[in-house]
């Protein structure tokens, strides 16, 4: 099946965020935070207002001016207070991006520093072994626990303790962001490459102190979301400098300004052990330091969410996490394909790994005798439901052994399992609108490149209606027409949007069974360039199913919805913080094949098998190509992605020279292999697939260097050094 | 950042645009390293002087040595079967640069005289003793390469001096890197031998500080011919002592000595006739 | 078509005058902010990402990283102007059948790129236009489908 956005896209027709303009527009840059902490004394714009082009230049105090009646003092877009570098103290708004970008080099700005937060190493480095200093700069604190932990670590015949530590990964979509801003009277507008135009209207309307009506977003292409372009990031600038110009304002950030301002995944560090009796995996504590970086007290979200992790997903008898959100001065954590689960995969199912091991078990068994199955929960308390591991383990361990007879001796094995939960949040809803020559769907999402909104919603009308792809288009709108929808992300898109399409083609089935006379609902035709409904026997083109203002007025619409689902964890269990309940537990098991260059301690990934539990496979080429891209992905986080910063907070690779995200020649071929039969509630049973595909590469490529080279890696990513140094250590 | 492009059509033009653009002029041949640089600098030349129409295109054999002239795009290397039949360390280094669209622009010229300390080019062509050919208002004059490069991103150039060609002895060579990601990425050391006669070799490193440079110890120690293994470990052993190896984001001193040892042990028995 | 001093860009056939355009000025902008042709793409800007990819005389080059005067009359030809060139169609064709591209932001560029390799060395095989592939970043396919259509189009592999 061919996508429908694939012509234009080879053919160089599709128009992404950083490719529109609005006549009269003018170009803006930011002025970048010359340290990474500090207060900003005096903020001197004039000689940026003289520079040649200028039109608008705005900082704290014109933020305030522009915006009155969000108190005194409140800037949040121009914070009088710096929480990492480059952060934006001031933008520009010229005729030309070369004058803006030299009027903002002119912005003068006198800056007291304050003490500098680094890094965890440096903020906290006793914990845990020695308690926390009362002055300790946390965002968050998270606790849990459940059964008789002490106990079990008491009575265990063994016991496995291990420390990891990983690194700030970027997303990198190719394409940065980019967005256009303009004012018509009372309602602010912008045009932006967002994965979420709805989560863009909702920060950036905080952020300005505007109400929905007063807010319009529209999505434009996506040259690539993978999380980062979840939030509002561009559209407050650019936003408040077309309120400053009074014309249209497009923002894009350099390449370099991608990698400084992006919120991410920072680094973590954690502890865990395992505690064995008899060949049983009886209890687990873990603990996390995650690097929040400059997110605001309260405003957490990943520390909860990603020490679930690091329990793996197994039956215990007692369990124990507790983590802290550090801040360090550093742009916010944010969303990146599955935010962390990669690196608390690589950390649990690590240990789990080497703990078999220790016992002289085969560490595939050892996990099968351990995972989940429908029935069990999880150790916050939580029902797992249909869950694919153990069948995905049997599958991964019988490949294991073809390969080993196959592959050249050397080569390394390794097995990661890695799991995950899809959160569909506030649900979504889409309306569907039926003419005598197509069917319409009309929703607020774009597609940022997965498919799930071309290849996905169209499957499912497809399905659900019967027509051929050809007679179904997509229709986005904006806020201000669309029907809501949280956003693109979190592997939800098919199974909230998908289900609306569903129910929406339900109601319009229904109703064209009743036109028809029928008792049941119609099915959809095509012939010739007509449409055709039948039911019970009859049958009868659309045009003359319609009424009158119907057929003038956008055809016959329905309405679908998905309210969004969660699941339910024991309170009980719940000591401190939040932590949060997904649904459609989700497995993947992948086996990667490596050998090692005992040397130079260069890893080579010869050979790559991904086995998902899908529930269901809607689209294959769609569910394919996710679980190929997210391969690759994760074997940059496995091998070569790394964000470095200085001592002085300065992001020192800011670029694709030293941030290195895989080329073509750095991945082998991936086997996909999907796993049906264990059904999430997805349509048809579907399970999301967006991020699932990243989680467990980390841990299967080190699993396999270590059993390439009996060495094990507990650091992110494994770099030929640190590999080299590891295998001289030993 | 706004400067003037002048593209002089005689070497003499070249010479009198940048000696009156004293200083603030900057010399472009195939311009991915200068335009790279000047994205991000805020300090821009006032004058740039593209090399494009001096007639010092091609490479030609004369005899055994291969002469390229200085704005011969690195592709044009690539593409000659004969530098990669008799110059194999070259043209394997040739092809560790950038991309196939970068080599397509990129020169071996700008590549001498950008100087960058973890350029591939530089360690091959010092191991196959290549000469640097430099015309200036006085005439030419012709230095070897290992005296021509004087520090990270400083050469013997004399403004308004430029580079006119490189020759390079044909001679069997090998060139072995080490990098983060294999494809595409700068390298943390790159090790050149080349093997111009009975036991003789030439070692030279990059990746180093304050530039890539020969490695006389490792080389002093190979007498034999092929040098059996105890002769080649002890060459790779000097070569990791010898240079001054620095300690960057890129990697530690101790790990690109480490790779050093490795990769010269591993070029010698691949000159051996063994697989490196 | 020429400007006033005889400069003037040939890209995909026609001649564009230039000679208003500022010596500083990359390829990439002359032709996305005056030419209007936009299927070229920016991305990094400092040659790393493959985005940009045009033909210069039939061989790839990044246009970020090229001065719009220092094309001289060599005719530029960018993803617009490729499906004139049948290795150019070819190469949509099995980029279509194989869903080599997601998001699309890459894919000009590697459209272009292959484009010109397929014509440049016509002889080469699947390893070696892959291999001369690696400056092309795609963050979304894994590469996987991007191989399937080089290997459709060598006719050699699964």
């Amino acid at each position: 099946m061919i996508r429908a956005d694939a012509p234009a896209k080879l053919e160089g027709r599709i128009r992404f965020g950083t490719d529109r303009t609005r006549p009269g527009m003018l170009w803006a840059a930011l002025v970048p935070a010359p340290v990474a902490h500090g207060r900003i004394r005096q903020l001197d714009l004039d000689p940026a207002r003289r520079a040649p082009g200028v039109v608008a230049a705005i900082g704290a105090a014109e933020e305030r001016a522009l915006l009155p009646g969000r108190g005194a003092e409140a800037t949040p877009i121009f914070p009088g207070e710096i929480r990492y570098r480059n952060q934006p103290i001031a933008a520009i708004a010229a005729r030309s991006l070369e004058e803006a970008r030299a009027a903002a080099r002119a912005v003068r700005a006198e800056i007291e520093p304050l003490p500098l937060l680094a890094d965890l190493d440096s903020v906290l480095p006793g914990w845990p072994e020695e308690g926390l200093p009362a002055d300790a700069p946390i965002n968050a604190h998270v606790r849990a626990r459940h059964g008789d932990v002490e106990g079990e670590f008491a009575r265990a015949d063994r016991v496995r303790r291990d420390a990891f530590r990983t690194s700030g990964v970027a997303q990198v979509p190719l394409e940065p962001h980019a967005c256009i801003a303009w004012i018509e009277g009372e309602v602010w507008h912008v045009l932006t490459s967002t994965q979420s135009p709805f989560g863009v209207r909702e920060d950036a309307g905080e952020l300005l102190g505007l109400p929905p009506e007063r807010l319009v977003v529209e999505g434009s292409w996506v040259g690539g979301g993978f999380g980062g372009k979840v939030a509002a990031l561009v559209e407050p600038y650019a936003l408040l400098l077309a309120a400053a110009s009074g014309a249209p304002v497009r923002l894009a950030l350099t390449y370099r300004e991608e990698f400084q301002l992006t919120r991410s995944t920072l680094p973590a560090r954690v502890w865990i052990a395992s505690a064995v009796r008899g060949g049983h995996l009886t209890a687990r504590t873990v603990r996390l330091l995650l690097d929040t970086g400059g997110s605001l007290p309260g405003r957490d979200f990943a520390t909860g969410y990603a020490i679930a992790f690091l329990l793996g997903p197994y039956r215990l008898d007692a369990f124990e996490v507790e983590g802290y959100a550090v801040r360090t001065h550093k742009p916010p954590f944010g969303s990146h394909r599955a935010p962390l689960a990669p690196q608390c995969t690589f950390a649990a199912d690590g240990h789990t790994d080497a703990l078999a091991r220790d016992l002289g078990v085969d560490p595939v068994a050892f996990r099968r005798a351990h995972v989940w199955t429908a029935g069990d929960r999880t150790a916050l308390g939580q029902e797992v439901g249909p869950f694919g591991a153990a069948a995905a383990l049997d599958r991964a361990r019988a490949l294991q052994e073809e390969w080993r007879r196959s592959m050249p001796a050397g080569t390394g094995l390794g097995v990661g399992l890695g799991y995950w939960s899809t959160g569909t949040g506030a649900g979504g809803e889409v309306r569907l609108s039926l003419t005598p020559e197509r069917l319409t769907i009309h929703e607020g999402e774009r597609e940022i490149g997965s498919g799930s909104v071309v290849r996905g919603l169209v499957a499912m009308a497809e399905r659900t209606l019967g027509l051929p792809a050809d007679r179904i288009v997509l229709e986005y709108g904006d806020t201000a027409t669309a029907p809501y929808d949280a956003g693109v992300f979190g592997s939800r898109t098919l199974g909230a949007l998908g289900q609306a399409v569903g129910a929406a083609a339900h109601e319009l089935t229904a109703e064209l069974g009743r036109r028809l006379g029928a008792a049941g609902p119609a099915r959809l035709g095509v012939e010739g360039d007509e449409l055709w409904a039948a039911a019970d026997g009859r049958r009868s083109p659309i045009a003359q199913l319609l009424t009158p203002g119907e057929r003038d007025h956008g055809g016959l619409l329905r309405t679908g919805r998905h309210y969004g689902r969660s699941g339910a964890i024991d309170p009980a269990r719940v000591h401190a913080g939040e932590f949060y309940a997904y649904h459609d537990f989700t497995a993947s098991v992948h086996l990667a094949a490596v050998q090692v260059d005992r040397e130079t301690g260069q890893v080579t990934v010869l050979r790559y098998a991904a086995i998902q539990d899908a529930g269901r496979v809607i689209d294959p080429p769609t569910f394919r190509a996710q679980v190929e891209g997210g391969v690759a992905m994760g074997l940059g986080t496995a091998l070569t992605e790394e964000m470095l910063w200085g001592p002085d907070g300065r992001l020192e690779n800011p670029g694709l020279l030293d941030y290195r995200v895989p080329t073509l020649l750095e991945i082998p071929p991936i086997e996909v292999i999907p796993l049906e039969g264990f059904p999430g509630a997805g349509p048809e049973g579907a399970k999301g697939v967006g991020e699932p595909p990243i989680i467990p590469v980390p841990a299967a490529v080190a699993n396999a260097v270590a059993d390439a080279t009996g060495v094990r890696l507990y650091e992110l990513p494994l770099t030929p050094e640190r590999v080299a140094r590891a295998l001289m250590a030993r | 950042m706004g400067f003037e492009l002048v593209a002089p059509r005689s070497p003499e033009e070249a010479f009198r645009l940048l000696e009156e653009g004293a200083g603030a002029a900057s010399v472009l041949a195939g311009g991915t390293d200068l335009l790279f640089d000047l994205d991000r600098v805020t300090t821009a030349p006032r004058r740039v002087v593209s090399l494009r129409h001096l007639p010092w295109r091609g490479h030609a054999w004369q005899g055994d040595t291969l002469v390229v002239g200085s704005t011969e795009p690195l592709y044009e290397l690539e593409r000659d079967g004969s530098v990669a039949a008799r110059l194999p360390g070259l043209h394997t280094a040739i092809r560790a640069v950038g991309s196939r669209a970068l080599r397509h622009r990129a020169t071996l010229g700008g590549n001498l005289a950008r100087a960058a300390p973890a350029s591939d080019l530089l360690p091959i062509l010092l191991a196959l003793d290549a000469t640097v050919e430099i015309a200036g208002p006085a005439g030419t004059r012709r230095m070897e390469l290992d005296r021509f490069l004087l520090a990270s991103r400083t050469t013997a150039l004399r403004p308004p001096e430029l580079i006119r060609s490189v020759t390079v002895p044909a001679a069997p060579s090998v060139y072995l890197w080490q990098r983060v990601r294999p494809a595409n990425d700068i390298s943390q050391v790159g090790v050149a031998i080349a093997h111009p006669g009975p036991a003789v070799y030439r070692i030279a490193v990059g990746g180093i500080v304050p530039r890539p440079r020969r490695l006389p110890g490792a080389e002093a120690g190979l007498l034999s011919d092929p040098p059996p293994g105890p002769e080649r470990v002890r060459a790779a052993e000097e070569a990791a002592r010898e240079a001054p190896f620095p300690s960057d984001r890129r990697a530690t001193e101790e790990h690109r000595r480490r790779v050093v040892r490795a990769l010269v042990e591993r070029g010698l028995v691949h000159l051996a006739g063994g697989a490196a | 078509m020429s400007g006033p001093d005889g400069s003037a860009l040939v890209v995909n056939g026609r001649a564009h005058p230039i000679d208003g355009v500022p010596s500083h000025e990359r390829l990439l902008d002359t032709l996305r902010g005056r030419l209007d042709l936009k299927g070229t793409k920016e991305g990094c800007r400092t040659g790393n990402c493959g985005a940009c990819t045009v033909l210069v005389d039939g061989r790839s080059a990044l246009s970020c990283l090229v001065l719009t005067h220092e094309v001289g009359d060599e005719p530029v030809t960018t993803i617009e102007g490729i499906a004139a060139d049948p290795n150019g169609r070819r190469v949509q064709q099995a980029f279509l059948e194989e869903g080599a591209l997601q998001c699309g932001y890459c894919t000009p560029g590697f459209v272009v790129a292959l484009t010109g390799l397929l014509s440049e060395s016509p002889g080469a095989t699947a390893e070696e236009l892959l291999t001369d592939l690696q400056g092309n970043l795609c963050r979304c396919t894994g590469y996987a489908a991007i191989v399937r259509a080089v290997r459709t189009l060598r006719a050699e592999g699964p």
